[in-house]
């Protein structure tokens, strides 16, 4: 089981904050593109990635047992 | 000085020594929006010796509901929000120099505002303007705390230059089409929360506690009661354009600067930025609709905003309809798309 953590917009677009992928092994690049597909989440791809709370850039091998976390960075102030 | 600043002066971090510090200290705070009057506020009472604030914008009704500093008054008179600012400021502590610039945040007037500042709030609504701090402060050497909110939500991260990694070692691109307080609304907690940290963050860098910063990004949610520190310090990249060994400052040049044009006799700015082409349109639609209705067609999207009328194209040209003035188009597209 792979954790994913919405947040900001991603989460109110999604309808919700956590959602459980039963997988073993995934890439974060593969996770953004059926999130992307299953909630049309299109701006997904300028979010921030932390996998176990550590920053990712790069596409990323994930396991079961990982959180992955997807922050979209806000603007305003 | 020593009553007014007894509890602060006995809370140990700071003490005598660090209170001096902080009268010798000059903070520039970008945007006096929310997170701006908040900091501004804050930094003003806690004796920082000098502030330097600067805005574009005027004081409107929709602002009073978390812009700390403003009041009925300032709205009726349409009040440049940096002078209600000052005027405020100055009401709340005379014995600090507090310095107002109504103009726009570009990389010709920031520049000489960072170079005499020990340390940068970013209290701005858009990212064109915070990566030109960003690259402005690591040319400067100048620590800057980026800070940002909307609805419930908030983040934050200190940017030491030549220790921390920066915000473009986070983002390669400008983060666009994210949610504005325009679009996804904002209520105060999330900016003072954001603030507060802010604070926080500069009263240990003007008194001298960089070990005391915080090294992350963190990010919250005080509606859905979630909080999380990302560790960012293995991101900081040798590559990078803007803190790197080989820096090329990108925001600061002029190619990548947004383009800005009166047209003549139509009461309209344009626009043209590289990142608004970046912006899915059918996310930017969604966006939009929250606002008002929004026509598409093949080419472009309209959409009324307040008075304006915003014509967005597909090859990143955005015209605002309903006004000849750069710094206001600037300013209701930052409100609108955060750009």
């Amino acid at each position: 089981m792979i954790k994913i953590l919405l947040f900001a917009g991603l989460a109110e677009q999604a309808g919700t904050q956590a959602i459980e992928i039963d997988m073993e092994q995934a890439t974060t690049d593969e996770i953004k593109a059926s999130l992307k597909e299953q909630y049309g989440l299109e701006s997904i791809d300028t979010a921030m990635i932390a996998v176990n709370e550590s920053y990712v850039k790069e596409n990323t091998s994930v396991s079961s047992g990982d959180t992955v976390a997807i922050i979209p960075p806000v603007s305003g102030g | 000085m020593e009553e007014r600043y007894s509890r602060q002066i006995r809370f140990k971090q700071i003490g005598e020594e660090g209170q001096k510090r902080l009268a010798d200290s000059h903070v520039l705070i970008v945007g006096a929006g929310a997170l701006g009057t908040a900091g501004a506020e804050g930094l003003s009472r806690a004796g920082v010796g000098t502030i330097t604030i600067i805005d574009r914008d005027y004081v409107e009704w929709s602002n009073l509901q978390r812009q700390q500093l403003y009041t009925e008054s300032d709205a009726k008179l349409r009040m440049p929000k940096a002078m209600a600012a000052k005027e405020h400021l100055s009401a709340i502590n005379s014995e600090i120099h507090i310095e107002a610039y109504v103009t726009e945040g570009t990389a010709e007037t920031l520049e000489p505002l960072i170079e005499k500042a020990d340390v940068v709030i970013d209290a701005t609504d858009n990212f064109e303007t915070r990566m030109l701090i960003n690259d402005l402060a690591q040319k400067t050497k100048t620590p800057w705390v980026y800070g940002a909110c909307v609805s419930s939500q908030g983040m934050f991260m200190t940017v030491i230059p030549g220790e921390t990694p920066c915000l473009s070692c986070l983002f390669e691109q400008i983060p666009v089409g994210g949610a504005t307080c325009d679009t996804a609304g904002i209520i105060p907690p999330a900016v003072h929360i954001v603030s507060a940290y802010q604070q926080a963050e500069a009263l240990k860098l003007l008194t001298g506690q960089k070990e005391a910063i915080q090294r992350g990004f963190v990010t919250f949610d005080v509606w859905n009661n979630s909080h999380m520190k990302i560790n960012v310090n293995h991101v900081r990249r040798e590559e990078c354009p803007s803190c790197g060994a080989n820096a090329v400052y990108p925001y600061l040049q002029d190619w990548n600067t947004p383009k800005a044009a009166v047209l003549c006799g139509r009461d309209t700015v344009q626009v043209r930025s590289e990142s608004l082409k970046r912006i899915p349109k059918q996310e930017l639609i969604k966006r939009l609709k929250t606002i008002g209705k929004v026509e598409a067609n093949a080419f472009l999207l309209h959409i009324f905003y307040e008075d304006f009328r915003i014509v967005i194209f597909n090859d990143g040209r955005a015209l605002v309809h309903g006004t000849n003035d750069v710094k206001e188009a600037n300013s209701v597209l930052a409100r609108v798309i955060g750009l």
